[in-house]
């Protein structure tokens, strides 16, 4: 529920001559077909309303007579501050400003109406208002829900992680509170990389982080010089700082700590003929099973594997990913018919290390400038009879 | 929703009154001019965007604008009335190497316009319309999923708002991979940032960073956008050290002829600086690059240009890096160098061209080159880092005498730029 403006003022601004008959307004208010407030001055008599049409057509600017800023800036600037841009409406008995974007909640404004370029003796006082739109009941305190790779066993040259929040973040806050903790609980010195831009999904609920490539390249300058970000046996903690900030400005509940122990390197093409595949019986809604032998990536596996029936026509249903990331199981919405059908699995996919079905993520050199087009998806078929 | 309660009654009248008249108000003609002093038609705030990232200008004063949320390239065919010429602007003293301020506080008049407080406001790129040398820079109020985009451009130094509805435009979708209608337990949104966005010849070049995979993909689309569109994507590799191939993201990237050829230059992430000829960009291809130079590990390449060296007059590739400084490298060089790797031993730091690099001390957030005497910059005031400055930068050194060289001025002071000679030269060049 959306509350109303709070006035930290009287919530209209009038002359306090009483010989006025005509007592002009100053409000904040909100056309009933849009959501965005707007600022007025209203009860304009009709000889003042003449006098600002000559006062545009004229080429007077309304900008200079009905202005609203930011109350508390925080400026520290000498300059003078523009005031907030929008645009006027021009009623019978008033003027409208409609900011550009929205008022935001919590901040206070404030409006001033002078009316002295127009030369009106009966209204020359300026009207002055403060106003602020109140912020939003605080929902339930942001958390780290749930991060990928979810294994407590990570190979030593694990790319990416995948950390998910409860709400949206805000962006801008990932280089100072995202970090990997050494085997001693002190932050790894040059373990992250820094994106040029934080890699976040649409929701901003999913923030991508990845280990520096160039230490987990082999013959890249950092790999040689400073080895891999990891030690294979060392216990590493992912920390994500209790600074991040959730979409309506509030900091995490809590610092979240992922430990997991580093196993050996894989430095090999997903080989999709070592899955194992567990086929489900025919008139059935049973699950169709595949394992690997190692994690895969959580992201890519949800929409990189598909299954087609002979003709191929794509079979709809529901896919779930668990066991670390080790295996992924599809439900079909319509019981299983007798045929053969077709695993695709898309070149793109990878795994927790980057390596992809075609290559290692460092391959070794192919000879050649011209290269392969190498973009066949791999597939696997089964039998159903 | 009930928006009006504070204000009692009477304010509820008030409302419902204005509503009743709004029409007629539209009506009155003599006064449509006010409407016409600002911003826009009810509703577009900010036109066809949903976020404002990387800036370029195309031909005929068309402003590609990338929008990450929106996934797409947008293209305003700005017109001569949404341009003002800033050949008049007063951009420094170029003989001692002093610029200006064009905007002081960038960030906290822009909070003030967008009506929010500074660090709610983020830069996201700058760009310069050469033939008006206008800036125009990409600004979003808002960090999370309510972050509104806007286009503003620089007037003599005041800020005016871009006005996007009524500029001709149209936009071209980021083709992603199709989703196959996967019924997952949870959301697994794909995300390609748009790292740079450029120009060439009846194409536009976008690269980017996927939120899922690590790849290197190019993305190429003639422009002017057709219905159907036709677009090409590359999966580039690079040669590591002679034994490993690799992908990674291109961050920033540049087009220019060398050898009568066109190539595409890409700076990656960790800056290794890799060459493309133009003609290996097919549609579907992988293609491998020529590792030309490694400008420096653990750094971000910020700005990737071109410039004239106002003295030698050759040109030069210009690098500004986040955590070092920038890298200068003579465009000569570039289709002539040597690929990487050599095989021999590998520094810790810059390598190939990035040998020869002439480096220069550019802190800047974003550069862009104002005319063959200036550039511009986005940069936090030196020495008090709280305020966001817009400042002329003089070429070729991208030095600011007044960050505190001003015994340069001294007659009988330190000289290490040679300035005194320089301004001769100048001089005599007219």
């Amino acid at each position: 529920m959306v509350a109303g403006p709070t006035l930290t003022t009287p919530g209209v601004a009038r002359p306090v001559d009483a010989q006025v008959t005509h007592q002009p307004l100053l409000m904040v208010d909100s056309d009933p077909g849009q959501p965005v407030m707007a600022v007025g001055i209203y009860s304009l008599d009709a000889a003042f309303m003449a006098s600002v049409g000559r006062y545009v057509q004229g080429g007077g600017l309304l900008q200079s007579v009905l202005r609203i800023a930011v109350g508390q800036t925080g400026a520290l600037i000498g300059d003078s501050l523009p005031d907030v841009f929008g645009r006027y409406q021009v009623l019978e008995d008033a003027i409208r400003f409609i900011p550009h974007f929205p008022f935001e909640r919590g901040l206070s404004y404030r409006a001033s109406f002078d009316p002295r370029p127009f030369s009106c003796p009966e209204l020359s006082q300026v009207l002055t208002l403060e106003f602020s739109l109140p912020k939003d009941q605080d929902a339930l305190p942001t958390e780290v829900t749930r991060v990928f790779p979810s294994s407590d066993y990570l190979p030593e040259n694990v790319l990416r992680f995948y950390v998910h929040f409860s709400n949206s973040m805000e962006r801008g806050r990932v280089e100072a509170e995202v970090s990997i903790l050494g085997p001693d609980g002190e932050p790894a010195p040059d373990v992250l990389y820094r994106a040029p831009v934080e890699l976040w999904d649409g929701s901003m609920k999913c923030l991508t982080i990845l280990l520096d490539p160039g230490r987990l390249k082999r013959g890249v300058g950092p790999n040689r010089e400073l080895g891999p970000p990891l030690k294979v046996g060392q216990e590493y903690t992912l920390a994500i700082g209790s600074g991040m900030i959730d979409l309506s400005g509030r900091r995490l509940h809590n610092t979240f700590h992922k430990r997991f122990r580093v196993t050996e390197a894989i430095r090999e093409h997903i080989a999709v003929d070592r899955w194992e595949i567990v086929t489900p019986v025919i008139g059935s809604r049973e699950p169709l099973v595949l394992t690997f032998p190692s994690p895969l990536d959580w992201a890519l596996l949800s929409h990189t594997i598909t299954i087609v029936a002979a003709d191929e026509g794509l079979i709809e249903g529901r896919t779930v990913i668990d066991q670390g990331e080790r295996r992924w199981s599809f439900t079909p919405a319509l019981p299983w018919a007798a045929g053969s059908y077709h695993i695709r699995v898309a070149s793109t996919l990878e795994d927790v290390c980057g390596n992809s079905v075609l290559a290692a993520f460092d391959r070794p050199l192919r000879p050649g400038r011209d290269l392969a087009y190498e973009v066949a998806n791999r597939s696997i078929s089964f039998q159903l009879a | 929703m009930k928006t009006t309660s504070a204000f009692g009654t009477h304010a509820r009248r008030d409302v419902l009154r204005v509503a009743a008249v709004s029409a007629a108000g539209l009506a009155l003609s003599g006064l449509n001019p006010a409407v016409s002093q600002s911003a826009f038609a009810a509703g577009g705030r900010s036109g066809p965007l949903q976020s404002a990232g990387v800036l370029a200008f195309g031909p005929d004063n068309v402003l590609f604008v990338g929008d990450i949320r929106g996934a797409a390239i947008h293209a305003f065919a700005l017109r001569t009335t949404d341009l003002t010429s800033q050949a008049d602007v007063e951009l420094g003293n170029f003989h001692n190497f002093e610029g200006r301020d064009l905007v002081r506080g960038l960030d906290q008049k822009l909070a003030a316009l967008f009506g929010t407080t500074y660090d709610k406001i983020v830069v996201n790129d700058m760009v310069v319309h050469q033939p008006s040398q206008q800036i125009f820079i990409s600004v979003e109020r808002g960090r999370s999923t309510d972050a509104l985009p806007a286009i503003v451009k620089v007037n003599h130094g005041r800020l005016e708002v871009l006005e996007l509805d009524g500029i001709p435009h149209s936009q071209a979708g980021i083709p992603n991979e199709p989703d196959p209608k996967a019924m997952l337990e949870f959301d697994t949104q794909r995300s390609f940032a748009i790292t740079d966005v450029k120009y060439y010849n009846g194409e536009i070049f976008v690269t980017g960073v996927s939120n899922q995979r690590f790849a290197s993909t190019l993305h190429r689309i003639p422009y002017p956008f057709k219905a159907q569109m036709e677009t090409c994507t590359v999966e580039i590799w690079h040669p590591v050290h002679g034994e490993f191939e690799t992908r990674a993201p291109i961050i920033r990237q540049l087009i220019k002829e060398v050898e009568g050829e066109p190539h595409l230059f890409a700076v990656y992430g960790c800056t290794p600086l890799v060459r493309f000829p133009l003609a290996a960009l097919k549609d579907g291809a992988h293609v491998r690059g020529d590792v030309i130079g490694e400008l420096g590990y653990g750094s971000n390449p910020i700005d990737m240009l071109t410039f004239t060296d106002p003295f030698d007059h050759k040109e030069y590739l210009l690098v500004t890096i986040d955590v070092r400084s920038a890298s200068r490298i003579a465009v000569s060089d570039l289709g002539t160098a040597t690929p990487e790797p050599t095989g021999g031993p590998i520094d810790f730091g810059p390598g190939g061209l990035g040998k020869t690099q002439g480096l220069l001390p550019i802190k800047a957030e974003h550069t862009e080159i104002l005319n063959p005497k200036w550039a511009v910059v986005i940069q936090r005031h030196p020495k008090t880092g709280y305020r966001l400055d817009i400042s002329s930068l003089a070429a070729p050194y991208f030095f600011e005498r007044r960050d505190g060289m001003s015994e340069m001025n001294w007659p009988d002071g330190p000289d290490p730029f040679q300035y005194r000679q320089h301004r001769d030269e100048i001089s005599r060049g007219g």
